[in-house]
């Protein structure tokens, strides 16, 4: 087993009939998505598409990302998830980035799909896996623009067999864009070695069984949900895919839970903390959950004791990785004592090594703060198109002629305690997490400066108890409302990295240097919540 | 009241102004409104008729589509009335 497809196959050939994934009153066997997939993957070969090309994956949760995500990985391509929500000419710039020419996407999305798709990109043919038709009204906006469209009925008539594409575990598998600080998202580059790598790795960290059924709440474009459509076929087991109601609704997600006997749940914190004040917890029934997997933003502690509380069979998992290396270190614990105010990191896992540095790139001792360098078999190739981001992100060393040892440097401040546990101090740049989804302040400010009526923007986050907000100062060169530059704003960036709020200033804070004062800012910012 | 929801969903929620909604379109499947989306709804909703969503109501049944949410609102001003 050395491509990610691989892992279904074998799955196919053990339990044929077993559910790989469900999502509502629907179900895919293992056997049914190996067919479905090659059926997709002769449909994009047909279509010229070549071993390493990049292929859009432009769908809401639902079972068709499964076929898309393994179709496209058995033509050779790679998979690159596109958010549906998020604003058009985001989603234009990645097509746009990596050279997207087929999408695979569904009815659901031809509403967003004719606000994204222009003469200006190369897109090629709209894929969708399941269902037979397009709207009349889609099917002439494609025709216009030259675009093919294909539905499950040309992809039935196509071949179950596996296509022989030559593809090695060092070829690309995926590629998940991520905010950059120039303002520009970034395409971390996966291959089917650093996936696999993945799924085995937290197979065995967290004893995957073929009876398991994940949870699946995170969207396809946040590494979250590798688990889910690597590691759980992997292992054989079934990914039950959380649909975006239920996200939205987390009284309703409770009872997912209970229905579907979910025995894994992997999510970002706030999912669960929504989960606890759905205030319906203690009325279902969730023992069946053996392990809870969070990660992407810390946890916090008073949050995560109520949900012990609740879940008494559970064991629970600080799960930490920057994108870039998906997973790296482990905190599992099933009780936490009165002495834990943050939870640590925890232990390095498996085919992976750490390097705390300094500001001089010299390692520092136990105890004392440092950037996290890893280097593991999870590990990135690089950023799609930008040598000169991969080269800044990794360090290399030689400690053997001829063998490099590349380490991709989180610009997370960590340190080693005695125990052996690795602790989060904070971040060298300025990447804040928002709902589990990484912000760079540096990103907004550059978006917000890019206006004509700015003169001059500062950007920086508040972090209550659970969660930060992004607060926006800015001196106006002419007038304009604020209602109008959150518009603005919300065309260009993530919903979540638009700042909570923006106030008008006759002047910006600076430090001696006239580097802007974010220091300040803060202390302001706290200054006025608290007299308000 | 229906039109009332209708009316500050299509202009505050929706980005796209020319979107004219059903009483049975699919606000949450269909991905038309998203979770922040969902809290100003019922912001709006509770500021708007003078109740109060406890969050065990907040379950798909209750706001799937701008009929679901009228009967619901409806149900809501009797109870808190």
């Amino acid at each position: 087993m050395y491509l990610l497809p691989h892992t279904i196959l074998n799955a196919a050939n053990r339990y044929p009939d077993k559910e790989a994934f469900r999502f509502g009153d629907t179900a895919l066997t293992y056997t049914e998505l190996v067919n479905q997939s090659h059926q997709l993957a002769h449909c994009l070969l047909e279509l010229g598409v070549q071993r390493g090309d990049r292929i859009g994956i432009y769908l809401n949760r639902c079972l068709e990302t499964a076929v898309a995500v393994y179709g496209i990985m058995s033509a050779g391509a790679a998979f690159v998830p596109l958010d549906p929500y998020a604003p058009p000419a985001r989603t234009q710039f990645v097509i746009q980035d990596c050279g997207i020419e087929h999408v695979i996407s569904n009815k659901n999305q031809e509403k967003n799909l004719k606000k994204i798709l222009t003469q200006n990109l190369d897109v090629k043919s709209v894929i969708s896996p399941f269902g037979v038709n397009w709207g009349e009204g889609f099917l002439a906006f494609c025709a216009s623009l030259n675009i093919r469209t294909f539905t499950q009925r040309n992809l039935q008539e196509l071949s179950h067999t596996k296509p022989d594409t030559r593809t090695l575990e060092d070829d690309l598998a995926y590629i998940m864009y991520t905010s950059g600080t120039t303002g520009t998202p970034k395409g971390i580059m996966h291959t089917h070695r650093s996936g696999l790598a993945y799924a085995k790795l937290s197979a065995d960290l967290y004893d995957v069984q073929p009876t398991d059924r994940l949870g699946n709440h995170a969207a396809l474009h946040f590494d979250i949900s590798t688990m889910g459509y690597f590691t759980m076929p992997y292992a054989n087991g079934t990914t039950v895919i959380v649909p975006d109601i239920h996200t939205k609704l987390p009284a309703s997600m409770a009872q997912l839970i209970e229905k579907e006997q979910l025995t894994i749940w992997y999510s970002v914190p706030l999912a669960l903390t929504q989960l606890l004040q759905s205030g319906i917890v203690e009325s279902r029934d969730f023992s069946a959950i053996r392990w809870v997997l969070y990660g992407g933003e810390p946890f916090p502690v008073k949050h995560l004791r109520a949900l012990i509380k609740a879940m008494p069979n559970a064991r629970f998992s600080n799960v930490y990785g920057p994108a870039e290396v998906n997973q790296c270190t482990y905190y599992n614990f099933s009780k936490l004592s009165e002495k834990y105010t943050t939870i640590p990191l925890g232990k390095v896992w498996g085919n992976t090594e750490i390097l705390i540095h300094n500001e001089n790139d010299e390692a520092v001792k136990t105890n004392e703060t440092g950037e996290l360098l890893v280097r593991s078999a999870t590990q990135m190739k690089g950023y799609w198109g930008r040598p000169d981001l991969t080269e800044k992100g990794f360090y290399k060393r030689q400690r053997i002629d001829g063998c490099e040892e590349i380490f991709y440097r989180t610009g997370d401040l960590v340190k080693m305690c005695e125990q052996g546990n690795l602790h989060f101090l904070g971040r060298k740049d300025r990447q804040v997490k928002i709902r589990g989804y990484r912000v760079e302040l540096d990103e907004v400010e550059a978006v917000l400066i890019a206006h004509e009526a700015i003169g001059e923007a500062a950007v920086f986050a508040l972090k209550n108890e659970d969660e930060a907000h992004i607060k926006a100062v800015v001196k106006l060169k002419k007038d304009i409302e604020a209602s109008t530059l959150k518009s603005y704003l919300s065309k260009r960036l993530s919903s979540y990295a638009v700042p909570n709020d923006i106030k008008f200033v006759q002047k910006i804070p600076r430090t001696s240097a006239e580097k802007i004062d974010y220091k300040i800012l803060r202390r302001d910012a706290i200054n006025r919540v608290s007299t308000a | 009241m229906t039109n009332t929801i209708t009316t500050y969903i299509e202009k505050e929620i929706l980005n796209s102004p020319d979107t004219q909604l059903t009483d049975q379109d699919d606000l949450l499947g269909s991905g038309l409104v998203d979770s922040m989306g969902l809290m100003r709804i019922i912001a709006f909703i509770e500021e708007e008729f003078g109740i109060a969503v406890p969050p065990t109501d907040m379950v798909i049944e209750h706001f799937m589509n701008i009929e679901a949410i009228s009967n619901y609102v409806l149900k809501r001003q009797t109870i808190d009335g």
